[in-house]
């Protein structure tokens, strides 16, 4: 059984990521950055992301009863990442013309579909978030085609429609060629620009369309990928990881700054399948960035804005946040807990709608030396991805299995928008669930609990003391406080949930 | 544009003769991509590719197999020819230097040169190791890692034609 229910803390960044993904089309508030045009770390499509993948990392880690709490987040988040004024920026950044491919601008054109050609940073986003989705609830939602639809059209400009089909497997098969054609050393993120960060994501589909279909193109991806940076370090020459390879030139860009973020992000993601590297790499990399505060707090010291062409470049990096997240997956205690310190302290924890989120704060130090730097990717996401991660939860997830147990044992189904679920897994059978109704967002106080009904006899239990007992798709209640708690619809158990929390536990008689 | 499709080509067999992917049509087609100097990567597919053949017997005679160079400077029919000659099963194809690359397009075939001094031309053409299997109308049907084994490979072929009646 899971040692801890989730905190506070924890259910609010879940809260806050549900929030998020229920703003309306185009409004999105609280992710905006400072960079234009989506152009940057910080943009939409890397926020939708990482909320996803650290939905995933919670739901497999710490909730694995609760399909109904992470999946309808999930497809909405997916929804979002799909519109264009997500991808749109494909439209310019294609023709090149930034400092490593102004060179090849004349030979480029406007590209509209987003994941046709290079642009990893924005397809494998879409190919692993649709993965995870049907990975985790073993579903083929995007296995439909056109499931993955990207379609741009203003009464304004531009003409006809603009609308490119994908699906699951279309996407994936895309994504692998690209990746064959270019030796296995990945797929470029701008033009001519291979970053290693941008290909983890990839690797991560691969892996979840390997499990659901039963391939072993990941196997065959990361042997390729090992062989072709072989020819370039993974790690530069000071022990970093490579930033990128040009794909023209064949020059490898080191983490020369060296960037907090950088190493932090691509050790986040490549422990997922090269777990011994990366934590053999570790210590020494995050020993570099991280400088003490007071009170056994730590904190990160931000990275200085990129230059060229004698301009700086004033972008989101979310050093901070990428460290903190990179602490949780190596289960890295002292050093998480210590960053989380910090930003409890500095950086303005704040409670909206019951949803926790540290406010974006362009201001980099406090008068006082402290870093207060946020960028919206680190307060909305990164943040609350590294208090809900588990030690090696990329890695766990990347080594997961397709669950088809589910249907033989009970879950949470459907967990209405007010419910705050801190525990949720199966345990020899029986179910645990501690629940609360919070008042902070509407919803009608309810979960429903699939495969008990129907399913012979069951004693419902809150706090371990009985309150209902289900015979078939018949409840008898208990009289007590609980007697107008259990209800069954239909298959299907609905348990009505009050302010105060409680451990309701789902056991069959034998 | 998401996947091989129907890859085409045009080329000249070993022989000297202009082929493209018509020219095969009728028969599965069975695609590699190597250049004839390579030391242990094309000689082993070749090899296994060569067994799996002899394993199938009857069905074989379905199959095309072709070798597309990925070094056309150096392997010109001629050359090709020669090379192939333990294996003669296999026709080389070859042709200019946009003809290749263009053919490496279609079956998003990785290769470029690279510094070797072993090599008595000083360069060696690291390459996708990749086995492609096309149906007698030319489209795509599967493809083999380098990492299959014989009996693997056999297996599979024999159930993809057997699903079209092959013997």
């Amino acid at each position: 059984m899971t040692e801890k229910l989730l905190t506070a803390e924890q259910i609010g960044h879940l809260r806050h990521f549900d929030n998020l993904s229920r703003q309306q089309t185009n409004d999105w508030s609280l992710m905006q950055g400072k960079a234009t045009g989506q152009d940057d770390f910080g943009g939409y499509r890397f926020q939708l992301a990482y909320m996803t993948y650290a939905l995933a990392v919670t739901h497999l880690h710490r909730l694995p009863a609760a399909p109904g709490l992470f999946q309808p987040t999930m497809q909405r988040l997916i929804d979002k990442i799909l519109l264009p004024e997500v991808w749109m920026y494909w439209r310019d950044t294609s023709q090149g013309g930034a400092p490593f491919n102004a060179h090849l601008s004349d030979s480029l054109h406007e590209e509209w579909d987003p994941v046709v050609r290079d642009n990893i940073m924005y397809s494998a986003y879409v190919q692993s978030m649709a993965l995870l989705h049907d990975h985790l609830f073993d579903s083929d939602r995007y296995a439909a085609p056109g499931s993955l639809a990207l379609e741009h059209w203003s009464f304004f400009w531009g003409g006809e429609a603009k609308r490119f089909e994908y699906d699951r497997e279309t996407l994936n098969d895309h994504i692998y060629w690209q990746m064959v054609q270019n030796g296995y050393l990945g797929v470029a993120c701008e033009p001519n620009c291979v970053f290693q960060i941008c290909n983890q994501p990839a690797i991560l589909g691969f892996r979840l369309h390997d499990l659901i279909t039963g391939g072993n193109r990941a196997d065959e991806v990361t042997a390729g990928y090992e062989r072709a940076w072989a020819d370039f370090g993974k790690l530069d020459e000071n022990g970093h990881y490579s930033m990128l390879v040009l794909e023209d030139s064949k020059t490898v860009l080191p983490n020369a700054a060296p960037a907090p973020w950088a190493d932090a992000w691509c050790g986040t993601l490549m422990n997922m399948w090269n777990r011994d590297f990366v934590h053999a790499n570790y210590p020494r990399q995050v020993a570099g960035f991280l400088r003490p505060g007071p009170d056994d707090t730590l904190s990160v010291t931000p990275s200085p804005p990129m230059e060229a062409a004698g301009r700086q470049s004033d972008n989101d990096s979310c050093d901070f946040g990428w460290v903190t997240v990179w602490a949780s997956e190596m289960g890295d205690e002292r050093t998480l807990e210590g960053l989380l310190a910090h930003a409890d302290r500095f950086m303005q924890p704040t409670w909206r709608d019951g949803g926790l989120y540290y406010p974006r704060n362009d201001t980099v130090t406090d008068d006082d030396g402290n870093v207060t730097l946020v960028e919206p990717m680190a307060g909305n996401v990164l943040l609350g991805y590294a208090r809900l991660n588990v030690p090696d939860g990329m890695w766990g997830l990347y080594n997961s299995r397709r669950d088809s147990s589910r249907s033989d044992q009970p879950v949470l189904t459907a967990v209405e928008r007010d419910i705050d679920v801190s525990q949720a897994e199966v345990v020899d059978g029986v179910l645990y669930a501690r629940l609360q109704r919070t008042r902070a967002v509407p919803g009608e106080g309810t979960v429903t609990i699939s495969h008990v009904a129907g399913r012979g006899r069951w004693t419902v239990l809150a706090d371990e003391q009985p309150v209902a007992r289900i015979d078939g798709i018949t409840v008898t209640p208990e009289p007590g406080p609980f007697a107008k708690t259990v209800h069954i619809n239909g298959d299907q158990v609905v348990l009505s949930c009050t302010e105060n929390p409680h451990t309701f536990t789902f056991r069959q008689d034998r | 544009m998401t996947s091989l499709d129907q890859p085409s080509f045009s080329l000249v067999d070993h022989d000297g003769r202009p082929v493209t992917e018509n020219t095969y049509q009728g028969r599965w087609q069975l695609v590699f991509f190597g250049f004839t100097h390579c030391k242990v990567v094309c000689p082993r597919a070749l090899r296994r590719l060569s067994s799996v053949l002899d394993e199938l017997g009857e069905t074989a005679d379905r199959l095309q197999p072709l070798y597309i160079s990925v070094d056309p400077e150096r392997d010109t029919p001629d050359v090709l020819r020669e090379f192939l000659r333990p294996y003669p099963r296999y026709t080389g194809l070859t042709g200019s230097v946009d003809a290749v690359e263009q053919a490496k397009q279609e079956f998003r075939v990785f290769a470029r040169r690279k510094y070797d001094p072993t090599d008595p031309d000083g360069y060696s053409v690291p390459h996708t190791a990749i086995t492609y299997l096309l149906s007698p109308e030319g489209k795509y049907a599967a493809h083999f890692l380098d990492s299959i084994t014989e009996a693997e490979m056999t297996v599979s072929l024999r159930t993809i034609l057997a699903k079209t009646g092959a013997p």
